[in-house]
């Protein structure tokens, strides 16, 4: 039972206030801005919805949409299912364990604007190791041309860069399963699939949970990292959301980028309360 | 036993071993492009084994006061965001109040709002506070995801806190304030630890922030490898900084990988 007080907001107040200054207050600017046409910021006419009504109404738009749609479908089915077999694989000896995480983790701590860089000359054709090598099976030198395998290289960056946050989240939900349970599947004769299926992965749910979220938008809204790969080339195949909304900030095109920050932060509304109804599902008991 | 159960170690060990080549495989070729020198000198020729391009970070006053700026920027953001995540991962843990679903379902909202959503505004908003071209900007900007996820951890570690301890501290006359110092912060050390460390982790990296709130001072190290990339880019050296840039994280990985490693309590498992 959870105490019902409301000076539960005393204690929440200074993180609200934090995330009122950097969090409320500009997503309340961009409103505001999305319904004016804004040459510089003193003179400002207001035209209501029209930036709305050109966005939907594009065809690029919904394009971008589509493709970044696909590409965070496709992260999940492969991030996801990675990360957790991956975190059934780490030995369970204790040194073992800790070294385990932290080459896995290795990844996380480049900087962004550095990631298309490493795999751009990783895949040198002069001096990178894969670059090197992947010619003798296929691989064409100007892959660049190829939205396919541009997709694929995005894909193996993105998993690359992000499948280890899965793995440490489902591993740390796999160390608070008592050893007895295992002790009791063992006595039942209950094969590997049957652990994993009925005592495993029902401790992953909450965690899977925040890491499909959590990967899904970053995937979603991928930016940094997807962009200098291949310019959005080709023809456009690899500009995903984020990259659009990029380019009209770097314009400083104030009413157009806010009306887009403006939809974009209603998918993300969307994603968020369908991740609370989802999280209410699984623990019905506690709602917060 | 069938024979797939009995191969499984065996399975297991492969494909942990091939992960882990493939998480390394383009830090190895980070790695050997820092020791090679990629541009002519004078003294060594191009292609050749060199320590040219660690000297060169060292040499160099702009990447130096990076360095100092992004470990100035981390300290102040964790700074902020611990000791405000504490209190309310501990009312969304232990208090039921008006709107605490909708105010949680927010915060989360705000960790996935992609920064580049918000450049514009927070640009402005930061420019009239003062706070641009400082760390405090850029410390205070990465709260946006930092605070969320550090409060959903935390609110793992106290939820597997023992409700009895805090109805005994109040029995005992303390207040909750005055438990949640005494008593829960020691309990929840390793849970600190890990928040902290995940708040490094986010913010060292991140770079859509780091870029438009340090147009000419208070560079971050991502921000000024960028500046190396040019029309004659030394590659060498763009990667021996990277490496750099890599290693405080990479000790305090080692440092943590016990408190990852005996599993850290997350969203009330």
């Amino acid at each position: 039972m959870k105490y019902r007080d409301n000076t539960g907001w005393i204690f929440v107040l200074p993180a609200t206030l934090v995330l009122g200054l950097v969090g409320l207050i500009p997503l309340i600017t961009v409103v505001n801005y999305s319904f004016f046409e804004i040459f510089i910021l003193d003179t400002r006419y207001w035209i209501g919805t029209e930036w709305y009504a050109e966005i939907i109404g594009s065809d690029r738009f919904w394009a971008s949409l589509g493709r970044s749609t696909l590409f965070s479908v496709l992260i999940l089915f492969i991030q996801i299912p990675l990360g957790i077999a991956i975190s059934l694989c780490i030995p369970r000896g204790r040194v073992w364990v800790g070294l385990t995480l932290a080459l896995i983790a290795l990844p996380l701590l480049v900087p962004w604007n550095m990631i298309p860089s490493l795999w751009l000359s990783l895949l040198d054709p002069d001096t990178g190791i894969l670059g090197r090598m992947i010619p003798h099976i296929g691989w064409p030198a100007d892959w660049k041309l190829s939205a396919p395998l541009t997709w694929l290289v995005l894909v193996a960056m993105d998993t690359w860069h992000w499948t280890s946050l899965v793995v440490i989240l489902c591993y740390s939900a796999l160390t608070t399963i008592p050893a007895s349970y295992y002790q009791a599947a063992a006595i039942d004769g209950a094969g590997p699939w049957q652990v994993f299926r009925f005592i495993q992965l029902p401790k992953l749910y909450h965690v899977l949970l925040m890491a499909i979220l959590l990967r899904f938008m970053d995937s979603f809204m991928i930016y940094t990292e997807a962009f200098p790969i291949n310019a959005g080339g080709p023809n456009g195949a690899s500009m995903f959301l984020a990259v659009d909304l990029g380019e009209e900030i770097k314009a400083f095109n104030y009413g157009p980028s806010a009306a887009r920050s403006v939809l974009y932060f209603l998918i993300i509304v969307t994603v968020a309360w369908t991740f609370s109804k989802a999280r209410n599902k699984l623990d019905p008991e506690s709602a917060a | 036993m069938t024979r797939f159960a009995r191969s499984l170690p065996v399975i297991k060990r492969v494909v942990l071993f091939g992960f882990i080549a493939f998480a390394c495989l383009p830090l190895v070729q980070m790695t050997l492009l820092s020791f090679v020198a990629t541009l002519p000198t004078p003294d060594v020729s191009v292609g050749s084994l060199t320590f040219g391009n660690y000297s060169g970070i060292w040499q160099d006053p702009n990447l130096r006061a990076a360095f100092g700026n992004s470990i100035a920027y981390v300290v102040i953001n964790i700074l902020i965001t611990v000791p405000v995540a504490i209190p309310a991962a501990y009312a969304f843990s232990r208090m039921s109040f008006l709107g605490d679903t909708h105010l949680f379902l927010a915060f989360i909202a705000f960790r996935i709002t992609p920064p580049v959503v918000l450049t514009l505004p927070i640009f402005q908003l930061f420019s009239n506070l003062g706070i641009v071209n400082s760390v405090f900007g850029i410390a205070l900007g990465h709260c946006l995801f930092n605070l969320p996820i550090s409060i959903w951890i935390l609110q793992g570690f106290i939820s597997a806190v023992p409700k009895e301890m805090d109805e005994t501290a109040f029995l005992d006359g303390y207040s909750r304030p005055q438990f949640i110092w005494r008593f829960l912060l020691p309990q929840i050390a390793s849970g600190v630890a890990v928040t902290a460390f995940f708040c490094f982790m986010f913010s060292w990296v991140e770079v859509v922030f780091a870029r438009i709130l340090t147009t000419t001072n208070g560079k971050p190290i991502s921000m000024a490898i960028n500046a190396l990339f040019g029309f004659r880019t030394d590659i060498g050296l763009v990667m021996a900084v990277t490496v750099a840039s890599m290693l405080p994280g990479a000790v305090l990985l080692f440092a943590m990988r016990n408190h990852l490693s005996r599993g850290f309590k997350i969203g009330r498992v």
